[in-house]
C-alpha cells in the first residue's frame, strides 16, 4: 500500500464480549486480508483486516474478547491501551458487538466504552437466538436511551452486515452520552490534565491500570500511585461500585427497551450437556474424540508431509545440478532449502491441529472439555485449559505451545509450555522405529508383541515425564495470580467452516514466518559447521577422493562417495565437536559417531537418522530403514570389537530423544510464545540434564 | 448456604457475592445478586460445577462457587 493512500485509511476497532461472535463479523468483514502483528511487549497477537466499501479504504483492529475494560489479564490491557491511545495509535471509531440474548452484560463493556469519549457504534449480534428466545429489543428505542447508533445483526448467516458496512461507509459513528459518574471529581480532573485525556472514565482506567501497564512510565506510575493514596481511592472498590451503578443504569434502560421471554437455552442443549459433561460419558466422548483427531493428524497429515519433503529434496538437487558448482550453490541447495523445506514440513501438521480445534471451539465443545478436565490437571499445577497443549504435543509439540494462548494465568501457562515438548511427538517415531529394531527382538511375550510394547512404554515415558515435570515446575515457579476457573459454556452451534478454515492459515503463517526466521538461522549455521572444517583438511580429503575415484570402477564409486561422505562428516567442525563431547558421552554408551547424531539432530529429531546414516556410511535412500538397520547391526567397535548399538546403548539413545528438547522449531516457538530467550534456553539446558541422566541411569541399569 | 452446597436442578437466588478480589470478574460475567442459579452439572472428584445462571451456563471451581450466598429463590 502506498503512503498516500495510507492516510485515507480509516481504522476502526472492534470490540466485545467473547463468544459474542466479534470473530464472524472480522471475518465476514475482512476475508483472506488479514494481518498478524505485535502489541509492543506483549504475547497477545494484533489482529488486523483490511478492505474496501465503494471507494473506501478501513483497517480493522480486533482487540481481544473481554467482559469489562478492568485489567485482568493481557487482553484488557491492550483494549485500555488502543481506546484511550497509549503508546498505540487511537483508532477513529469503535464498534462494541453486543450478545442480543445477554445485553445487560454486554451493555456493562458497551456503556464503559461510551464513557471514553470515543466515536462508536453498537452491533447487537445474535439476533436470530434472541428471537428465538422470544426476547425482543426496540432498537430505536435504545438508540434513544444510549444516543449511540445500534445495528441489528445476525453475523453467523450473514444477516445483517450491509447495515454494519452501510454504517462504516457513511460513518455514522458517534459519541455516546456519559453513562455513569465515577466521583473522585477532582482527582479525575488532575489525571485527565496530565495524561491529556478528554474524559474523566479515561483517567478512572489509567488509575486502575497504572499497576499492571508494562510499558508505563514508572515515574508517571509512582505519581498515580501517590495520587490515589492521597485521594483515598481504592481501585477493587470503586470498580465494584462502578459495576453496581452501570448494571443499575442499564437494568432500568432494558425495562423500557426489551421484553423478555423465557432466555434459556433449549432443551437440546441441555440433553448434550447430560452426555458431554457426564461424569463417565463425557470422558468416553472426549477421550474418542481425541482418539479419532490423533489418527486423523497421523494419517492425513503423512501424504502431504511427504510430498513437501519430496518436493524439496528434488529442489535441492535440481539446484545443486542446475546451478554452477561452489560454496553459494551448496548454501542454497544444502543449507537454505533443506532448511526451508524442515520448517514447511510441519505445515499439514499444524493447519490440521488447529482445523480440529477451531472445529471444536467453534461449536462451544471446547469449554466442556476444560470443565471435564481440570480436576485431573491441577494436581500438577495445570489448568484444565493445559490438555489441549498436552493431547496436542503427541503429534506435535508447536502446535501445542502455539494452543497455550487461551491459558490466563501466566504460571499455567508457562508450565504448560515449557512440559509440553516432553509429550512424546511424531518426530520421535523414526528414531524410535529404529532404535526399537536393533535392540527389541521381533518377538511375542505373553501374545503381546515386544516391540510395540517397547514403543508404548517410550509414549508413556514421555507422559509420566510431562506430568513430573510440571509437578517439580509447580514449585520452583512463584506466583502471585489466584488460580480459578470461570469459564462460560456456550450454547452449542454449528461451526462456520470459514473461520475454521481461516484459522488454519494464520496459525500456519504465523509458525512459517515468525519461529521459520530462527529454524533457518540454525539450519544454516548447523550446515555450515557440518560441511567445512579447519583449514586443508576438507580439501586434502576431496582431493583424495577424487584421486580414488578415477581408479575404481564405476560400480564401486556409490560406495567409494558413502565411505569419503563419512569422512567428511568426521573431518568437519560439527565432527571435531562431536568427537570432542566423546568423553561427555561415554558413560551414556555413545561413541563419537553418535555424538555428532546428537549434534545434527538438534535441528530436528529426525535428522538423527539421516546422520547415523551418513556417518557410518550407509548411504543409500534414507527412507529405507532395513539397510540402515542391517548395516547399524554390523557396527563394532574398532578397539574392542563389541557392538555398537547395544541394547544397553539403543535403549540409552531412546531415553535420551524421549527426553531431550532436540527440536529447533520448538525451541523458536517456546521463544515467540514466551517473548523472552529466557525460557526456551532454560528449557533446552534444563531438559538436555533430564535426558543426560535418564539416558546415563538407562545404560548402567541394562550394560 | 453458598452455591458450593447446591444440589442438582435446585433452583436458587444469588443473595450477595462476598468480597474477594474474583467478585468484580463474577459480577462482569453476570454473577449478581437477585439473579436465579441452579446446578447443572458437577464435574467428579470435587472438580468444576457448572451452574445456570440467567440462561448463561459458568463454570466454577468449589473454591469459586463458595463465595457465591444464595438463597431460597
Amino acid at each position: 500500500m502506498e503512503v498516500t493512500e495510507k492516510k485515507a485509511v480509516k481504522s476502526i476497532a472492534i470490540i466485545g464480549n467473547p463468544n459474542v461472535g466479534k470473530s464472524s463479523i472480522f471475518n465476514q468483514l475482512t476475508g483472506l486480508h488479514q494481518k498478524i502483528g505485535n502489541y509492543p511487549g506483549m504475547t497477545v497477537d494484533k489482529m488486523l483486516g483490511y478492505f474496501n466499501i465503494g471507494d473506501k479504504s478501513f483497517e480493522l483492529i480486533d482487540l481481544p474478547g473481554t467482559y469489562s475494560l478492568y485489567p485482568k489479564s493481557e487482553d484488557e490491557i491492550i483494549a485500555h491501551k488502543v481506546l484511550n491511545g497509549i503508546g498505540l495509535e487511537k483508532p477513529d471509531a469503535v464498534m462494541v458487538v453486543l450478545d442480543a440474548c445477554n445485553l445487560e452484560r454486554s451493555l456493562l463493556l458497551g456503556t464503559q466504552v461510551m464513557d471514553l469519549g470515543i466515536p462508536m457504534a453498537f452491533v447487537v449480534n445474535m439476533k436470530d437466538l434472541a428471537e428465538k428466545r422470544g426476547l425482543s429489543i426496540q432498537t430505536f428505542a435504545l438508540y434513544q436511551e444510549l444516543g449511540v447508533p445500534l445495528v441489528m445483526t445476525d453475523a453467523r448467516n450473514n444477516h445483517g452486515l450491509e447495515a454494519v458496512r452501510d454504517l462504516l461507509s457513511n460513518d455514522d459513528f458517534a459519541v455516546g452520552k456519559t453513562f455513569c459518574e465515577c466521583g473522585f471529581a477532582e482527582l479525575l480532573e488532575e489525571v485527565r490534565l496530565k495524561f491529556g485525556f478528554e474524559t474523566p472514565y479515561q483517567a478512572f482506567q489509567q488509575l486502575v491500570f497504572a499497576e499492571f501497564d508494562p510499558m508505563l512510565d514508572p515515574e508517571m506510575k509512582n505519581w498515580l500511585e501517590e495520587r490515589s493514596q492521597i485521594h483515598d481511592f481504592d481501585s477493587q472498590v470503586q470498580q465494584a461500585r462502578e459495576t453496581n451503578q452501570r448494571y443499575e443504569h442499564i437494568k432500568s434502560i432494558l425495562l423500557k427497551t426489551q421484553s423478555s421471554g423465557s432466555g434459556k437455552p433449549k432443551k437440546l442443549h441441555a440433553a448434550l450437556d447430560g452426555i458431554f459433561m457426564h461424569p463417565v460419558w463425557g470422558y468416553v466422548t472426549f477421550l474418542a474424540i481425541m482418539l479419532l483427531i490423533f489418527q486423523a493428524i497421523f494419517a492425513w497429515a503423512e501424504a502431504p508431509m511427504d510430498l513437501i519433503d519430496g518436493a524439496f529434496a528434488a529442489l535441492s538437487g535440481w539446484v545443486a545440478e542446475t546451478l554452477p558448482p561452489g560454496v553459494l550453490t551448496d548454501l542454497l541447495s544444502e543449507g537454505i532449502i533443506t532448511g526451508i523445506g524442515g520448517v514447511v514440513i510441519f505445515i499439514p501438521q499444524i493447519a490440521l491441529l488447529f482445523g480440529f480445534l477451531a472445529f471444536l471451539e467453534d461449536t462451544g465443545y471446547f469449554s466442556r472439555v476444560v470443565f471435564l478436565m481440570d480436576r485431573l490437571m491441577r494436581p500438577f499445577g495445570l489448568h484444565g485449559k493445559s490438555i489441549v497443549p498436552l493431547i496436542s504435543g503427541m503429534a506435535c509439540a508447536i502446535p501445542g505451545i502455539m494452543a497455550t494462548r487461551n491459558i490466563s494465568n501466566t504460571k499455567e501457562r508457562l508450565i504448560t509450555i515449557l512440559v509440553t515438548p516432553w509429550m512424546s511427538c511424531s518426530a520421535r517415531l523414526p528414531v524410535y522405529i529404529i532404535l526399537i529394531g536393533l535392540t527389541v527382538p521381533d518377538e511375542a511375550w505373553l501374545g503381546v508383541n515386544l516391540q510395540a510394547l517397547a514403543l508404548l512404554v517410550m509414549y508413556l515415558i514421555g507422559t509420566l515425564f510431562t506430568l513430573l515435570g510440571a509437578f517439580a515446575l509447580k514449585f520452583v515457579l512463584k506466583s502471585k495470580e489466584r488460580s480459578f476457573l470461570m469459564t462460560e459454556l456456550p450454547i452449542y452451534r454449528m461451526p462456520r467452516w470459514q473461520t475454521v478454515l481461516l484459522t488454519m492459515f494464520n496459525k500456519s503463517k504465523i509458525f512459517v514466518l515468525e519461529a521459520g526466521k530462527v529454524i533457518l538461522a540454525i539450519s544454516i549455521v548447523l550446515w555450515v559447521l557440518a560441511s567445512y572444517g579447519p583449514s586443508g583438511e576438507m580439501e586434502a580429503i576431496e582431493a583424495e577422493q577424487e584421486a580414488m575415484l578415477e581408479t575404481v570402477l564405476e560400480e564401486q564409486r556409490y560406495e567409494l562417495n558413502n565411505e569419503f561422505a563419512s569422512k567428511k562428516l568426521e573431518a568437519s567442525y560439527i565432527g571435531i565437536l562431536g568427537k570432542a563431547i566423546e568423553p561427555a558421552i561415554r558413560p551414556l554408551g555413545y561413541d563419537w559417531k553418535i555424538g555428532i547424531a546428537l549434534l545434527t539432530s538438534f535441528a530436528a529429531r529426525e535428522v538423527f537418522v539421516a546422520t547415523v546414516a551418513t556417518i557410518y556410511s550407509v548411504g543409500g535412500d534414507v527412507e529405507d530403514e532395513l539397510t540402515i538397520r542391517e548395516k547399524l547391526e554390523k557396527q563394532v567397535h574398532p578397539d574392542t570389537g563389541e557392538k555398537v548399538f547395544t541394547r544397553a546403548t539403543g535403549f540409552s539413545l531412546m531415553v535420551f530423544y524421549a527426553l531431550a528438547m532436540q527440536c529447533m522449531s520448538t525451541v523458536a516457538v517456546v521463544y515467540r510464545e514466551t517473548k523472552s530467550w529466557k525460557w526456551p534456553v532454560l528449557q533446552t539446558i534444563g531438559m538436555t540434564i533430564v535426558a543426560y541422566l535418564g539416558a546415563l541411569l538407562t545404560y548402567q541399569i541394562w550394560s | 448456604m453458598t452455591a458450593a452446597g447446591l444440589k442438582i436442578n435446585q433452583i436458587y437466588e444469588i443473595e450477595r457475592i462476598t468480597t474477594s478480589p474474583l467478585m468484580v470478574r463474577m459480577m462482569e460475567m453476570g454473577v449478581m445478586p437477585g439473579k436465579s442459579i441452579s446446578l447443572l452439572q458437577k464435574a467428579p472428584f470435587k472438580g468444576p460445577m457448572a451452574f445456570l445462571i440467567e440462561g448463561n451456563i459458568l463454570a466454577l471451581r468449589i473454591e469459586e462457587a463458595e463465595l457465591i450466598q444464595i438463597k431460597v429463590a
